[in-house]
């Protein structure tokens, strides 16, 4: 997919967000282009909503400084108008029914489009007369989703927009997303932990684990990024030498070996003379190894730290 | 100030929340006190009833309402603080503003009627009755803004601070209330005091319930400007 790009829409610099006991985001660092769809992915926890709230000034960061359409969000009536941003765990007035929700939408977004939501109520088979509390998981859903893609903001938030939708559902979701983007070019940012089924939808990918920014990458780029080698253990192990491996697995003889590389023509055909097979990682499975590799790694530092003291206490 | 008067027209979009009950409340209490006048026998004395407060308590769980629920919904909306504060506060005032006529419209139709027929006091509260127009109109509306302001201001201290936030005010609100009791026992003042209620006039009454509203209002926003829904 590819959206025209234009400039910059949001800046975030060196932004930390500091809980009682924890770093929800620590030292985030992110220039987000318009006209993309970004993937905002993560493990549960790993700052992804405390980041959309930050950005939309729902929340507030401890230190750093958070730009929207260059301007500071908070308060800001102008810049807060141009956004959508509907959280997972969304609240709506008491008594309010989705119909009536939309209705307050179609206040504040002035891009607000009522043919499309009414399309979109049929397609979800949303009762959209039913008060909201009385909606199940996947329905409340729908309702956030409905109005994030109705309201044509130009920066619109999807905060893990599936929960409780079934199936074929989520494929209408996928669906409506791209070609409604399609029609009206836009900022879209996806928080996601179902990586595979948003694959194909993402143009640009953010990977956060423990609030920092492991991968800000064009999604192009990343698929090519990564490759697995399987073959005999003694060979692929000489031919993942001395490169970046992010996951290894032995299975008798045999092993598979994923590496952060890519690799040159020659290097493939090296690989087959080997007897190697190689294949492509998906997005999923890269996005995995890297936040695996990255609390291992950490793990290791910890490991090493407390050696010493291990030491001298003996 | 288009999107403040949106704020003020979302809240009207369920028709109930704020013109509905309070009709409901409003229309009932008085039945049911007529009816009670109706078959308790008066034997000629003024009976007065307290049913015309209740419409104003229903704003004190208003005022909790709309910062519980539809703050978090304004957020969504992408609606500042700034302007989500402004079209509440400024549709509940015009609501109460709306009630406070009403209260006073009914009070000089209960004079006009004896007391509906049946020599009852429910609008035209002898204290306040006597005073001109604008006072008690004055009257009812300050009051109503402070039960909606107290309602508004403890779940905005709420929504801030969560439950510690609450633990805190409470206490607070306990120590200082003891302070004063026991200040006021130990250096004797209770008679004074007692004098100073009495002397009270409702336009006095009405300008401190003023005073207090604009310290809540003033205390509301600084609180629900950092407040996350």
């Amino acid at each position: 997919m590819t959206g025209t790009a234009t400039s910059e829409v949001i800046s975030v610099r060196n932004v930390s967000k500091k809980y009682k006991d924890s770093l929800a985001l620590d030292s985030v660092d992110l220039t987000l282009e318009g006209g993309k769809i970004y993937g905002l992915l993560g493990r549960n926890g790993a700052g992804k909503t405390t980041l959309m709230s930050v950005l939309t000034a729902q929340n507030f960061q401890t230190s750093g400084e958070v730009r929207v359409f260059g301007q500071r969000p908070y308060e800001n009536d102008g810049v807060l108008s141009r956004i959508c941003f509907i959280r997972e765990s969304q609240k709506y007035p008491d008594d309010f029914t989705a119909a009536q929700a939309f209705q307050a939408a179609s206040m504040f977004f002035g891009g607000w489009d009522q043919p499309f939501a009414d399309r979109l109520v049929e397609e979800f088979q949303l009762p959209a007369k039913r008060r909201i509390k009385k909606l199940s998981r996947g329905q409340l859903s729908a309702v956030g989703v409905i109005i994030g893609l109705a309201s044509r903001a130009e920066i619109t938030f999807f905060d893990e927009p599936y929960l409780g939708l079934d199936a074929v559902a989520r494929q209408i979701f996928y669906d409506r997303l791209v070609q409604d983007f399609t029609e009206h070019p836009r900022t879209i940012v996806l928080s996601s932990h179902l990586i595979d089924e948003v694959a194909n939808l993402l143009e640009h990918v953010i990977l956060i684990d423990k609030g920092r920014v492991l991968v800000d990458e064009d999604a192009e780029s990343i698929r090519g990024s990564a490759v697995t080698g399987v073959g005999p253990a003694a060979l692929v192990d000489e031919f993942t030498a001395g490169r970046a491996v992010l996951h290894r697995e032995a299975f008798a003889s045999l092993a598979s070996v994923t590496i952060e590389a890519r690799l040159s023509e020659q290097e493939r055909a090296e690989a087959g003379e080997l007897g190697l097979e190689l294949a492509p990682v998906t997005l999923q499975q890269l996005i995995v190894r890297k936040t695996m590799a990255a609390t291992g790694a950490e793990l290791a530092v910890v490991e090493r730290e407390n050696d010493p003291e291990l030491e001298a206490t003996k | 100030m288009n999107r403040v008067v949106n704020v003020a027209r979302m809240q009207l979009i369920n028709k109930w929340t704020y013109l509905g009950i309070p009709a409901i409340i409003m229309a009932s209490a008085f039945l049911i006190t007529y009816a009670i006048w109706a078959i308790v026998p008066s034997g000629g004395e003024i009976i007065y009833s307290g049913a015309a407060q209740s419409v104003m308590w229903y704003f004190l769980a208003l005022g909790i309402m709309s910062m519980t629920l539809t703050f978090p919904f304004s957020q969504a909306m992408s609606v500042s603080r700034r302007t989500f504060y402004l079209g509440t506060v400024g549709l509940f005032a015009v609501v109460a503003l709306a009630i406070s006529v009403l209260y006073y419209i009914l009070g000089l139709i209960e004079k006009a009627t004896h007391g509906w027929g049946l020599n009852g006091q429910l609008y035209a509260l002898g204290w306040l009755a006597g005073e001109p127009a604008l006072v008690q109109i004055y009257f009812y509306f300050i009051a109503m803004v402070a039960l909606f302001m107290i309602g508004f201001w403890f779940a905005t201290v709420y929504k801030r601070w969560r439950a510690t936030g609450m633990l805190v005010v409470w206490i607070a609100v306990a120590v200082v209330l003891l302070g004063l009791v026991a200040l006021t026992t130990w250096q004797g003042w209770w008679p004074e005091v007692g004098a100073w209620f009495v002397a009270q006039t409702p336009l006095n009454v009405s300008a401190w319930a003023s005073l207090f509203c604009a310290v809540l209002a003033c205390g509301s926003y600084l609180t629900l400007r950092r407040a996350t829904p």
